[in-house]
């Protein structure tokens, strides 16, 4: 029983990690309908900056967070004026867009790679390594705060878009954005905020990232897969969605992953992956198939 | 100088053909105007150019005499112009206030957007009763009742709707053209494209007939019913217009 | 005619029997300098290895060549599934992997040279495909693309863990028993022989019934349904046509290589490359493919010289897709083309 609580509990502060990386994603959907394959190299990005944060300056990790969702939000915010500006004039985002962002994700990957090298990286602070007891239960530290991490800056998120004007102009681009353009909102202009936010969101993730997994610029190919999975999951565009699709397949991967080990556990996202096209293409609460 | 002046407008979409070919009209204020037309005249692209989403090939759009043809969807609002389009127009993950809210986007004054949506429930009671529902629950009838009722956020002067009976059933159809009325009542301008002539005139003062993109002839709404032109339009075959026996519903 | 927002496509049912009487006409009346160029191409493509029969070592060119042949193969099929129809797989080179240790295996086992079991592990690659087709092909646009890149990551891992097939270090496999300027040159042959197949087999379809569909499939998909298309047939019979030429490629390579490990055959930077070559060239034209092979691989070989590095590679890679996708969408002969630039000799569409 304690076992079982205790991969639960893993899988579920794992499953917030996955779900702040996801939610990003997802804001930048919803509003673009861009799937950005880039994310996971700006997460990566964001990483290297704690990285360099914490061995240079002994910034904690924890620290680099607002750091670095400053710092990614402008770098967001100058990717999307120079790449896909122009191409939010079009009206269709087609699968070209796609490829805009797997390209910008190979300019970043090699570029990281140039400058770190591929040896593979981890900042450690004291608490990566602790963990607190309670009772049976073993609940590493580091995992603990970066999910609590991770859930104050989902609700953050959603009172942002719940309460504020632009996280209305938000919500209101994504669920129907010729309408929302007709009541005069900027949709170019809250495109390229949202694309910004979105990586802020990433380099909050990054900075947790950096204390919980290893991580070198090739890293992110595996990321793609696992984000796109919970987002299929979920329904694309949903933030609800990914998030309930986060905690889901987290925990199903902590449970493969004590029982077949943990080479296996990146296969459970995958695999649910197939399942779901197969089986509901839509996620749990997306809306019907859509057009391209 | 008109009020609102259509001049020569012609338009279409993307890389596609002209749709419309050089139309021209005028419309005083608090006129209740309908326009219409086979399908393919070009009556929703009509609405679509004077609100700033699709921008004219040649011509202009003026109101009060200043040029709008070239203004963005939300500088076209701010003129007093609001558009309920043809496709549903609703956030639908949002709730009725919210969407309420939304219509109100470009207003600063937060208080006055306060006020304002609570009137809109003081209008229409029905919405606020589902204040807090996702506007995806509602009624085809309430969702154009929430459509509509929210252009009154921003007390527009002139309202173009596209076809707002469409898919409606026949009570609900009143309804609306009743929110239609409501809106003449406080001095409003209508714009009103409707495939179902017969109800539109009825509720409208002036009509437009379009065909092929151009006017073919317009009139007072009560002489237009009775002119043998509509007859030949809508039950005989014109050079190039669709042959339709009876004005139909759905897809345009 | 509908009167929103959404473009319309702009194939009819007339327009398709109007474009089949074009192409008849075009084909019958196609000019002799267009044929001319080709055999010239083709006997001089034949005649290069003869440089090696003479008992020179010209390895270096004929690793490149029959490198950028292998490539010009592979993007041509890419670009039935990618160009054709519109459905982007960054995950191609599963089905590279898939012949490569097809034929591999059976190298090890049977001692039958990859030459011969070449179709095997095109057809195998084709089953797979017909499989994965049927699975992923049901969604489109980024679910897809997510489909396909999900696929790859999952038969790496497998590829990893299998340790039959020698797991993440791979197997070696025996080298061809000829002398060293010559032992390349049955590759050469191969390669040279598949990029012809598949380059004639992107011909005939684009100028078929089939490939119309594919195209009408690309533009829009719901109305080729409602026009009568058989999409689903369609599109997973592209999926697998498209598996097949680079499932024989791989059977190949991995002889050619003398191993076959995982982190070879299975990185996605080389469907990337197979996506970056249409692209560049030209996506959905039958040249486009093999203009962008043979310009990626020479841009590729210079940086290399000048440069070195592999990551600066990446990034260049990066940032080529990005130039073309933001300013020649259509790559290089789809942008020659719309211009009435490009001379007849190398429009053959």
């Amino acid at each position: 029983m304690t076992e079982i609580l205790q991969i639960l509990i893993l899988g579920l502060t794992l499953g917030g990690v996955y779900a702040l990386m996801a939610s990003g994603l997802t804001l930048i959907f919803g509003v673009m309908r861009i799937v950005n394959l880039a994310h996971p190299i700006f997460i990566i990005a964001a990483a290297y900056i704690s990285y360099v944060l914490f061995t240079r300056f002994n910034i904690d990790p924890l620290l680099t967070v607002p750091i670095n969702m400053v710092v990614m939000f402008f770098f967001g915010i100058l990717v999307y004026r120079l790449v896909f500006a122009r191409e939010a004039e079009n009206p269709r985002y087609s699968e070209m867009t796609v490829l805009l962002t797997f390209g910008v994700a190979l300019i970043l990957d090699g570029t990281l790679g140039y400058i770190f090298s591929n040896t593979q990286r981890i900042t450690s602070p004291s608490y990566s390594t602790q963990a607190f007891f309670i009772g049976d239960l073993f609940i590493p530290k580091a995992q603990l705060y970066a999910g609590i991490f991770s859930m104050v800056l989902l609700i953050a998120l959603w009172a942002f878009l719940k309460f504020t004007p632009m996280g209305y102009a938000i919500r209101a681009t994504t669920q129907n954005r010729s309408a929302a353009q007709l009541l005069g909102v900027n949709v170019a202009r809250i495109s390229m905020l949202t694309f910004g936010i979105g990586i802020g969101l990433a380099g909050a993730s990054g900075a947790l990232m950096s204390f919980l997994f290893s991580f070198f610029p090739a890293k992110h190919w595996e990321w793609i897969a696992l984000l796109m999975s919970l987002i299929v999951l979920g329904g694309m565009g949903k933030q609800l969605g990914a998030v309930v699709g986060a905690l889901i397949l987290s925990v199903a991967a902590a449970f493969v992953s004590n029982i077949f080990g943990p080479t296996w556990s990146p296969v459970t996202f995958f695999l649910a992956l197939f399942i779901i096209l197969l089986v509901r293409p839509q996620g749990l609460f997306g809306d019907k198939v859509e057009a391209t | 100088m008109a009020y609102l002046e259509i001049d020569n407008i012609v338009a279409g979409y993307s890389h596609g053909p002209d749709i419309l070919r050089g139309l021209s009209a005028t419309v005083e204020q608090g006129q209740v105007v309908c326009v219409i037309g086979p399908n393919g005249a070009g009556k929703s692209t009509l609405l679509k150019v004077i609100s700033g989403l699709l921008h004219p090939r040649g011509g202009d759009i003026r109101l009060r005499g200043e040029s709008i043809s070239s203004l963005r969807p939300d500088e076209v609002l701010r003129r007093g112009i609001c558009f309920v389009p043809q496709e549903r127009s609703l956030f639908p993950d949002m709730s009725v206030r919210e969407n309420i809210r939304m219509g109100g986007y470009i207003l600063k004054d937060r208080d006055e957007l306060d006020r304002r949506i609570e009137s809109v429930f003081e209008t229409f009671p029905r919405l606020r009763e589902r204040a807090n529902q996702h506007a995806r629950t509602l009624s085809g009838g309430e969702q154009q009742m929430l459509a509509m009722g929210r252009t009154l956020v921003l007390e527009p002067e002139i309202v173009l709707l596209d076809e707002p009976s469409l898919g409606l059933a026949p009570q609900i159809v009143e309804q609306v053209f009743e929110i239609m009325n409501l809106f003449t009542e406080k001095g409003m301008t209508v714009l009103l494209v409707e495939q179902n002539a017969q109800k539109g005139l009825e509720y409208s003062d002036w009509c437009c007939v379009l065909d092929l993109g151009t006017m073919l002839f317009e009139g007072s709404a009560d002489s237009v019913l009775d002119d043998p032109r509509i007859q030949e339009l809508y039950l005989g075959r014109r050079q190039g217009a669709r042959v339709t026996v009876q004005p139909q519903e759905g897809v345009a | 005619m509908s009167e929103n927002l959404a473009v319309t496509a702009d194939i009819s049912p007339e327009e398709i029997r109007r474009q089949r009487n074009a192409e008849r006409i075009l084909a019958t009346s196609a000019p002799r300098s267009r044929r001319l160029l080709l055999i010239g191409v083709l006997l001089l493509l034949f005649a290069i290895p003869i440089q090696a029969f003479l008992g020179n070592n010209i390895n270096y060119v004929l690793h490149l060549l029959l490198f950028t042949m292998m490539y010009v193969a592979m993007a041509s099929s890419w670009n039935i599934l990618g160009g054709y129809t519109g459905y982007i797989s960054l995950g191609h080179n599963v089905f590279f992997a898939i012949g490569g240790y097809l034929s591999g295996m059976i190298l090890l086992y049977f001692g039958v040279s990859a030459f011969f079991t070449a179709p095997l592990g095109g057809i195998l690659a084709m089953l797979v495909g017909l499989f994965f087709g049927f699975i992923t092909l049901r969604v489109r646009g980024p679910a897809f693309i997510i489909s396909t890149i999900a696929l790859l990551l999952v038969v790496r891992i497998f590829f990893d863990n299998w340790d039959f097939i020698g797991g993440s270090n791979g197997m070696t496999l025996p080298l061809l028993d000829l002398p060293v300027h010559l032992v390349k040159v049955p590759y050469y042959y191969g390669m040279l022989l598949i990029a012809m197949v598949a380059i004639y087999t992107s011909y005939r379809i684009k100028h078929s019934k089939f490939g119309l569909g594919l195209r009408a499939i690309s533009q829009d998909e719901v109305k080729a349904e409602s026009a009568g298309i058989p999409t689903a047939y369609y599109k997973i019979l592209a999926y697998a046509i498209s598996a097949l030429f680079v499932g024989m490629c791989g059977s190949l390579w991995g002889q050619y290589l003398t191993y076959m490990r995982p982190n070879i055959f299975l990185i996605i930077l080389i469907a990337a490359n197979m996506v970056l070559m249409s692209i560049l060239g030209g996506k959905g034209t039958v040249l486009g493919p093999i203009i962008g092979a043979i310009a990626l691989i020479t841009i590729n070989e210079f940086f290399v010289s000048q440069l070195g590095s592999s990551e600066l590679n990446i990034v260049g890679t990066g940032l080529i897709m990005v130039i073309v996708l933001l300013f020649f969408p259509e790559g290089i002969v789809g942008t020659l083309r719309r211009r009435g630039k490009l001379p007849r000799i190398l429009d053959w569409e």
